[in-house]
C-alpha cells in the first residue's frame, strides 16, 4: 500500500492551497495555462531565470512537498514531453546559427530528467532517481515503479511528481493532426462538443507517498495499463484489474474519467460508464485543466481531495450518486493509444 | 526467490548488426569509431563518431519496415527483432499480458532536427515525422507492430537510461507482476546531440581515450540493444546467457551535468548493486566501466572504484569501440558484459597509453581468453546525477 502523505498541485485552476478548489476558473480558450505560484521562496532567482517552464513547475511543485536539504528515499518524475520548449529552442539555435557556437543551457535544461536531478540536488537526496517519459502512461509507469520500491522495502517515503508544459511548438505540430479544437469553447460546454480535437492544458503535481498509514488514510491501491485496445478489451481488462484486487464494479463509489470533448475518442468513456458503472459518481477533470499526457496526475490529486472531503466545483460532477465515496477508479486515455487505470481508496 | 535470466539479445552498433558481428570486433580489438558517413552536420568531418555503418534506407531494409521511420526507431526495431528471435518468442508470448516492454531514449527523434524544424514551420498538413520526436515513438512502433499488451514504460535518466530499463524489467519480474520483460534502449547520432555535446565542449577530436591521462572528451556513438529477461519459472530448456542479479540506482546530487569529485552517486550505485546481488566487492571478476573519456567522468569513476574495491578487478570501457551511445549504452554494455561471461574472455580497452596522474591503475590492455568470469559490474552514469550499476552473473 502506498499512502498519500502530502501533495501540491499547479494547474489551470486555483489549486495552490491544496484544499481542493474553492473558486472555479472557467476557461473559454483552446490553451489552458497553469496558474503558477511564487517560486522565489524556494528557488534562487539566478537559477529560476535559467529554468524553462516545465523544469520550473516540476521543481517548484516538488519543493513545496520536499523543502531544500530534506533528503527523501527516492525521487520519481513523470513527464512525457519534458522540457520540450527548451528542446525546440535548442533546435532553433542549431538551424538559426547553422550549428555555430551555441550555449548548452537549453540542451542541458531540455533533458527530461532535469527536474528529478534538480530536486535531488536541492533536497540532497542521493537515493533512487528516475524519470518516466512514456507518452500518456508516464505517470502510471512512475506510480507502479514507486509501488515496487515500497514492496521491495527499499524506501519508506518517495517524492513522485508529474509535469507537462504547454508548448507552442507542440501545439503547432499537433494541431496539424487535429489534436486541438480550431476555436475556443466554453469549458462548461466542452464535454458536449460536437467537433474533433480537445483543449490543451498543462500543470505539475507532486506527491509524497509513504509506506506507513497517514492521517487521511488515502492510498493508491493499484495501477494498470491497457495498450491500443478495442472496446471489449477495455471492459475485460478493467474487470480483471478490479478482480485482481478483490473488487467488483459495485465496490467502486466514483469513477473519474478523462472525457475531453473530442468526438473521436470520448465514446470510450461513455461506453465504459454505461456498461459497468450505472450508479456510481462520475467525475471529469479535463474541462478544468485541459488535455496533456500526464493529466492522470491531476485526476489523482483531485481524487485525493474528494476522498478527503475537500471542496471541488460542481463542474466536475458528470453524474451524481447516493454512494458515499471511499473508493475511486480513475480511467484515462491519451488520444486512444495508451489507457491508464488507477485505483484509490481511504 | 525469483531469478531473472537473460534468454535473448539483440544489438546494432558501430561494431555491426547482430551479436555475432559485435563479438567478432570485440575479440579482434577493432573499433567502430571513424568518420561519419550518414550524419548531416558541419561537425561530421571535425569529430570522429561511432556511427552505424548503414544509411536509413539500408536500415529500413534490415527490419523490413514499410512505413517511414526515423533512424532512432529503425535502430530500435532491428535490435528488438534480433532479441525476440534469439529468445524464440512466439507472437502469443509477445502479446501476452505477462510480457512487459521497457525502453529508453535520451532525445528520441529530436535528432532529426531539420525535418522537425521544417515540419513546425510549414503550414501544410501532417508529415510522417510528426510524432517521431517523442521519447517513446520508437517503442510505440514496436508495440503496434507486435501487438504488445503488457506493462510498458520508457525511462529517461540521460546516459544511464537503458541500465534503468534493465533494472525496472528485472524488478517487475521479481515482483511477480510479469513473467518476461524485453528491455533496452536506442539513440542515433544527429544534429541535436552533436551540437549539444559540442556546446558542452566534451567531444573529443580524437577517438575517445577512456582512463588515459591525455583523454580529451567523449566520442558520440549510436546504436540500440534489447535483452529478453525471463523469470526462472518459464525458461524451461531455453538457453540462458546470464542472470541480472543486482542493481543500484542512485543520484549524485551534485551538479546538472557533471559528477562529483567525491563520486558519491557512483559509490552508492555500485554498493547498492553489490548488496542487492548479495555478493561482496571481491567477487566481481570484471567491470564494464562507464568510461566516457571525459576529464570529469573518468577521474570520478576511478575515485569510486578505489573506494569500493580494495583491489580493482580487470576493467575496460567498451565505449572505446562503440563511442558513447547515450540511452543505448547501458543495454549495449550489458550485452558486452554477457559476452565476456559466456565466452570466458575479456576485451581490451582501446586507445589507452598513459595512466592518469591520480591513479596508477590500468584498464585491460589486451584480449584475454580462458578467464573465469562469474560476476560482472556494469556502470552507467548520466546528466542530472543519475548513476546506475548492474550486477550480471553467470548461471551455473
Amino acid at each position: 500500500m502506498m499512502y498519500i502523505k502530502d501533495s501540491y498541485c499547479i494547474s489551470p485552476q486555483k489549486t495552490l492551497t491544496d484544499k481542493g478548489i474553492s473558486e472555479y476558473t472557467q476557461h473559454e480558450e483552446i490553451k489552458y495555462y497553469a496558474i503558477e505560484p511564487d517560486y522565489s521562496k524556494f528557488i534562487p532567482n539566478s537559477i529560476l531565470r535559467r529554468m524553462g517552464k516545465s523544469v520550473r513547475m516540476g521543481v517548484g511543485a516538488g519543493l513545496h512537498v520536499l523543502p531544500p536539504s530534506t533528503p527523501i528515499d527516492g525521487i520519481l518524475m513523470a513527464s512525457s514531453n519534458g522540457a520540450i520548449e527548451d528542446c525546440f529552442k535548442f533546435l532553433n539555435q542549431i538551424i538559426t546559427y547553422n550549428e555555430g557556437t551555441l550555449t548548452p543551457t537549453h540542451f542541458v535544461q531540455g533533458t527530461p530528467n532535469a527536474p528529478a536531478g534538480q530536486l535531488a540536488l536541492m533536497s540532497k537526496s542521493t537515493g533512487y532517481n528516475i524519470t518516466h517519459v512514456s507518452s500518456g502512461l508516464a505517470f502510471e509507469g512512475a506510480l507502479l515503479d514507486a509501488i515496487l520500491l515500497m514492496e521491495e522495502k527499499v524506501v519508506n517515503t518517495v517524492l513522485l511528481g508529474a509535469v507537462e508544459e504547454l508548448s507552442e511548438c507542440h501545439y503547432v505540430v499537433h494541431d496539424k493532426i487535429n489534436h486541438f479544437k480550431k476555436e475556443g469553447v466554453d469549458a462548461n460546454l466542452l464535454l458536449e462538443s460536437s467537433t474533433e480535437g480537445t483543449v490543451y492544458g498543462e500543470g505539475a503535481v507532486s506527491f509524497i507517498f509513504s509506506s506507513t498509514p497517514t492521517e487521511s488514510g488515502v492510498r493508491i491501491v493499484d495501477v494498470g495499463q491497457i495498450l491500443f485496445p478495442d472496446q471489449d478489451e477495455i471492459i475485460k481488462r478493467i474487470i480483471h484489474f478490479l478482480d485482481k484486487n478483490n473488487f467488483t464494479p459495485q465496490d467502486i463509489d466514483a469513477v473519474v474519467v478523462g472525457l475531453c470533448g473530442d468526438t473521436r475518442y470520448d465514446h470510450r468513456y461513455i461506453h465504459l460508464i454505461n456498461e459497468m458503472f450505472n450508479d456510481q459518481w462520475i467525475y471529469t477533470f479535463k474541462n478544468l485543466v485541459g488535455e496533456y499526457p500526464t493529466s492522470a496526475a491531476f485526476a489523482t490529486w483531485m481524487s485525493d481531495q474528494l476522498l478527503k472531503g475537500n471542496p471541488l466545483p460542481k463542474e466536475v460532477e458528470f453524474r451524481t450518486s447516493k454512494k458515499q465515496i471511499k473508493r475511486i477508479l480513475i480511467y484515462n486515455h491519451y488520444f486512444d493509444q495508451c489507457h491508464g487505470i488507477i485505483l484509490m481508496e481511504k | 526467490m525469483t531469478q531473472v535470466f537473460v534468454t535473448g539479445m539483440g544489438i546494432i552498433s558501430a561494431l555491426g548488426q547482430g551479436v555475432g558481428e559485435n563479438l567478432n570486433r570485440l575479440q579482434k580489438g577493432k573499433s567502430g569509431i571513424g568518420s561519419a558517413k550518414n550524419l548531416q552536420s558541419n561537425y561530421a568531418s571535425l569529430f570522429p563518431f561511432g556511427e552505424v555503418d548503414a544509411s536509413n534506407e539500408e536500415l529500413a531494409k534490415m527490419c523490413a519496415s514499410s512505413t517511414p521511420l526515423g533512424r532512432t526507431d529503425l535502430l530500435a526495431l532491428i535490435a528488438f527483432e534480433e532479441a525476440i528471435n534469439n529468445a524464440s518468442l512466439s507472437n502469443e508470448e509477445l502479446s501476452s499480458y505477462d510480457t512487459a516492454i521497457i525502453s529508453a531514449s535520451t532525445v528520441g527523434g529530436m535528432t532529426d532536427a531539420d525535418i522537425l524544424y521544417s515540419d513546425i514551420q510549414s503550414s501544410s498538413g501532417s508529415s510522417s515525422y510528426i510524432d517521431s520526436y517523442s521519447y517513446d515513438a520508437h517503442l510505440m512502433n514496436i508495440i503496434k507492430k507486435y501487438k504488445m499488451k503488457g506493462f510498458t514504460a520508457t525511462v529517461n535518466t540521460a546516459c544511464s537510461s537503458s541500465a534503468n530499463a534493465i533494472m525496472l524489467g528485472a524488478r517487475l519480474i521479481k515482483s511477480g507482476r510479469v513473467k518476461r520483460a524485453i528491455v533496452g534502449g536506442t539513440d542515433n547520432i544527429g544534429k541535436f546531440t552533436v551540437n549539444g555535446f559540442n556546446a558542452l565542449r566534451i567531444l573529443s577530436e580524437r577517438p575517445c581515450m577512456p582512463f588515459d591521462k591525455d583523454r580529451s572528451g567523449l566520442t558520440l556513438g549510436e546504436g540500440s540493444a534489447y535483452l529478453v529477461l525471463e523469470s526462472d519459472e518459464i525458461v524451461h530448456n531455453k538457453k540462458i546467457y546470464a542472470s541480472i542479479s543486482g542493481y543500484g540506482n542512485t543520484n549524485d546530487a551534485y551538479h546538472p551535468s557533471s559528477i562529483s569529485p567525491e563520486a558519491t552517486g557512483i559509490i552508492n550505485a555500485m554498493n547498492t548493486a553489490l548488496n542487492s546481488a548479495k555478493i561482496t566487492a571481491h567477487e566481481i571478476d570484471y567491470i564494464n566501466a562507464h568510461g566516457t573519456g571525459t576529464e570529469n567522468n573518468d577521474v570520478s569513476e576511478m575515485k569510486g572504484l578505489t573506494k569500493v574495491f580494495d583491489k580493482i578487478p580487470p576493467f575496460n570501457s567498451t565505449k572505446s569501440f562503440t563511442g558513447h551511445t547515450l540511452a543505448a549504452a547501458g543495454a549495449i554494455e550489458a550485452i558486452f558484459s554477457i559476452l565476456s561471461i559466456e565466452n570466458g574472455e575479456l576485451y581490451q580497452s582501446l586507445n589507452f597509453k598513459t595512466p592518469m596522474d591520480e591513479y596508477d591503475v590500468l584498464p585491460i590492455l589486451e584480449h584475454k581468453k580462458e578467464q573465469k568470469i562469474n560476476h560482472v559490474l556494469s556502470n552507467s552514469f548520466g546528466f542530472s546525477g543519475n548513476c546506475t550499476s548492474l550486477v550480471i552473473s553467470k548461471v551455473i
